[in-house]
């Protein structure tokens, strides 16, 4: 948690956010039937769908009022004015560049990137490879400078597999090369060990790490996709190359 | 009679369930599981419950039981050993364990006190089981009574009072963050009209927002993010001499293990107040009234006991409103709940008319998972020590993998996972900012139980809030809820002050004029 004095700064901000989103959902609230007919049954405002939200929204809005008045009082609008004019100054650019933030960048991106792009397209075994050989080397080195280049390059690797997804150029090649995505991120993945290795190959301490990190990261996947897939008939949530050549295996399909 | 058939039908549920030996497999290795997940720092019995609830799906209902319900008393022990060998509490729970545990560990009395803490927590896990069979057929009976504004009011209540107690930051937020949770709870169709809630014409928000998925993303992603951003770092580890369980320690100091046991399970009972307020409400009271409260904080084996007492205790105690009245008393006994509804298990007070024996075998469950946690306790303690050596830039990113395939096996469903994540980062800032997730998360669960019933109680009452004060259980709850949020008013507080100085005042010149005229007595 932040600290108490920065904590009261924020809470006015943060007040402000939940009393306009509270002040949505009571919008939103109102556009549903209070006394008009839906689905054939004429309403009454005791049974109406709006009468809960309302409420809901209504109470978020006076808490989110509450809030933002009493971070205000403790403050004081001098130091607000102090807030505003940090969040329109090069500081707050400062502040986004420090590594503490470029670790929750790094986490976000990878995130987001496994949940939204990676697993509904790619192979579960290897989105979940990519996801924890990147994960793994960039907070285990535990070097400011390399988590930078490594976060650098699998967000390049990340931009071009959206601009490849988004650009429809899977559909093409998809219809030319069988599993053609998953063996782009093999190819990613590669690619991203060697950068990795490049980088650290000079320290026995890094290469000891990332010998840890690389198992770790082929393994887990293998373990915890198998028991899901073949022990408690999980469907992966998209399945391709690794996913047939285990199938093979498992249903001895040769 | 009736009470020897009750115990006897009991005894014959946790004869039946050691005898399958499948289950007593699952019930250690359950049990081994929750303490590695309550032993490494970050993790905690909440995310173990919420992870193994996928695992589970295909199991009986039983079965499932007993596997969840292991992982959540081992977990809730499995945090004592991170706190006493290393001084960092491997859940919060145990934080207070570690401010006389790790001086213990310091003194080369390590052993000693995990002994102690895996005795004590095996008693507390039981004495909380026998509050759990004795007073639930009671809370039944009375809950059979409610009608929708009570239930209503109790689910408000709920919300509430879980905002309240478990907010680190202002109360305020507490409560911004249950109403959120009830927010949450309106995205879908509405249960009595059908109509289309914040769904914006995507289908997959018909159905509304899955508990489990949300659960993993509030307490799953956040910790990752957390443990990694701060570069959490675990510390040397003090050296563990031989475990004993030291029954002639235990048998000196059993009065407070009574008082800790009661402390839990009452905190325990509380919606939504975790094993952690339990843990420090119980230390408080340990080092009130010693009759030595300075050695509190240097090595003290009472402070060790009550606090671990009392957070396994809570356990049994969150099972109790869970069971009779479908509220959660705790983070990991709402994940429990969402286990149960996959189960197609509703509590509340009809479970003892749709599944009678329920209670009975939760509590042969808890009794099985306290005795196994003890045996996995005594001897596997050493090797399990091992796994505080995993560095957290290892292990988070598994568990990040996990909650994925946890979220997405429950229904086999993407859309979960795009749900997940933004829940999960979500619960993150709000952390980040001093708000409870507790009560968001109790909010998403009590939700429905708000919204139906309030608009029911409406409906048979004509749109007259009138009941409220006619019924005496509403008219008390609303009392309370009252109380509740006025008295976290300064002003309120003000005022009591004012009023409490001018009785004393009054009660000491009544006193002074008694003395000054001893005739007149």
């Amino acid at each position: 948690m932040i600290e108490k004095e920065t904590l009261r700064k924020a809470d006015v901000y943060s007040g402000l956010i939940i009393f306009l989103f509270g002040a949505w959902i009571v919008w939103q609230a109102s556009k549903m039937p209070m006394k008009d007919s839906w689905g054939g049954v004429q309403n009454v405002w005791f049974v109406s769908p709006a009468l809960f939200p309302l409420f809901v929204g209504a109470m978020i809005m006076l808490l989110g009022l509450l809030l933002f008045r009493t971070a205000l009082k403790r403050i004081g609008l001098k130091t607000f004015g102090d807030t505003l004019k940090w969040l329109f100054s090069k500081n707050l650019l400062r502040f986004l560049n420090t590594v503490s933030i470029l670790r929750f960048y790094a986490m976000a991106v990878l995130f987001l990137s496994l949940v939204y792009l990676n697993i509904p397209r790619i192979d579960f075994f290897l989105s979940a490879m990519l996801f924890l050989i990147v994960f793994i080397t960039m907070f285990y080195f535990d070097e400011a400078v390399l988590l930078k280049k490594l976060f650098f390059f699998y967000l390049a690797g990340t931009a071009f597999l959206f601009i490849y997804f988004a650009g429809g150029l899977d559909d093409r090649i998809g219809r030319i090369l069988p599993f053609a995505k998953d063996i782009l991120v093999l190819g990613f993945l590669l690619g991203y060990c060697v950068y990795a290795w490049q980088l650290i190959r000079g320290s026995s301490l890094l290469r000891k790490k990332f010998r840890t990190g690389l198992i770790i990261a082929v393994g887990t996947p293998l373990i915890i996709g198998m028991i899901f897939k073949y022990f408690l008939l999980v469907p992966m949530p998209s399945e391709g190359l690794v996913v047939a050549l285990t199938d093979a295996i498992w249903y001895f399909e040769f | 009679m009736m009470i020897l058939e009750r115990i006897g039908t009991y005894f014959q549920m946790v004869f039946d369930l050691a005898a399958d030996p499948q289950h007593i497999v699952i019930l250690l290795c359950s049990v081994l599981l929750g303490i590695i997940f309550g032993a490494m720092p970050g993790l905690t019995s909440t995310l173990g419950v919420a992870l193994l609830t996928a695992l589970t799906y295909g199991m009986d209902t039983a079965t499932a039981m007993l596997c969840l319900l292991a992982i959540y008393v081992g977990g809730t022990y499995g945090g004592s050993y991170a706190s006493i060998l290393i001084n960092i509490p491997g859940t919060a729970a145990s934080a207070a364990t570690a401010l006389d545990g790790y001086p213990l560990a310091c003194k080369g009395e390590a052993g000693r006190a995990i002994g102690l803490t895996t005795t004590a927590s095996a008693i507390g896990t039981i004495i909380s089981m026998l509050f759990l069979v004795s007073i639930s057929p009671l809370i039944s009976f009375f809950a059979l009574q409610f009608t929708s504004f009570e239930f209503f009011l109790l689910a408000f209540f709920g919300i509430l009072i879980s905002g309240t107690l478990t907010s680190p930051d202002l109360v305020i937020k507490g409560w911004i963050a249950g109403f959120l949770g009830l927010f949450l709870s309106c995205v879908g169709r509405d249960l009595l009209q059908f109509y289309p809630r914040f769904t914006f014409g995507i289908s997959e928000l018909d159905s509304g927002i899955e508990v489990v998925p949300v659960l993993i993303g509030a307490f799953g992603i956040p910790q990752i993010i957390q443990v990694l951003r701060e570069r959490f770092q675990i510390g040397e580890t003090q050296k563990l001499q031989r475990i004993l369980p030291e029954f002639g320690t235990i048998v000196r100091n059993i009065p407070k293990i009574i008082r800790s046991a009661l402390i839990g399970v009452g905190i325990g009972s509380v919606p939504g107040i975790g094993e952690d307020i339990a843990a420090w409400v119980s230390y408080g009271a340990a080092k009130n009234t010693s009759k030595h409260p300075e050695r509190f904080g240097k090595g003290e084996i009472t402070g060790v006991l009550s606090s671990e007492v009392a957070n396994n205790a809570c356990v049994g105690g969150a099972m109790i409103p869970l069971l009779n009245l479908g509220i959660p008393g705790s983070p990991p006994a709402a994940m429990l709940l969402g286990a149960l509804m996959l189960h197609g298990v509703t509590p509340g007070p009809m479970i003892t008319f749709e599944h009678p024996t329920f209670i009975m075998e939760v509590a042969a469950i808890l009794l099985l998972a306290s005795l196994s946690m003890w045996v996995v306790g005594m001897l596997l303690a050493k090797q399990v020590v091992k796994v505080l050596r995993i560095p957290a830039q290892i292990f988070m990113p598994v568990i990040g993998i996990l909650c994925i395939i946890g979220s997405y096996s429950l229904g086999m469903n993407i859309w979960n996972l795009y749900l997940m994540l933004p829940v999960g980062i979500i619960s993150y800032f709000l952390i980040e900012m001093g708000y409870p997730i507790a009560p968001l998360v109790i909010g998403v669960i009590l939700g429905p139980m708000a919204d139906e019933n309030l608009r029911r109680a409406l409906m048979v009452s004509q749109g007259s809030f009138l009941p409220i004060f006619t019924r005496p259980v509403s008219l008390t709850l609303f009392l309370v809820i009252v109380w509740t949020v006025i008295s976290q008013f300064p002003a309120y507080r003000k005022f009591k002050n004012k009023l409490m100085d001018k009785v004393f005042r009054r009660k000491s010149c009544e006193a002074d004029f008694d003395t000054d005229n001893p005739e007149e007595g």
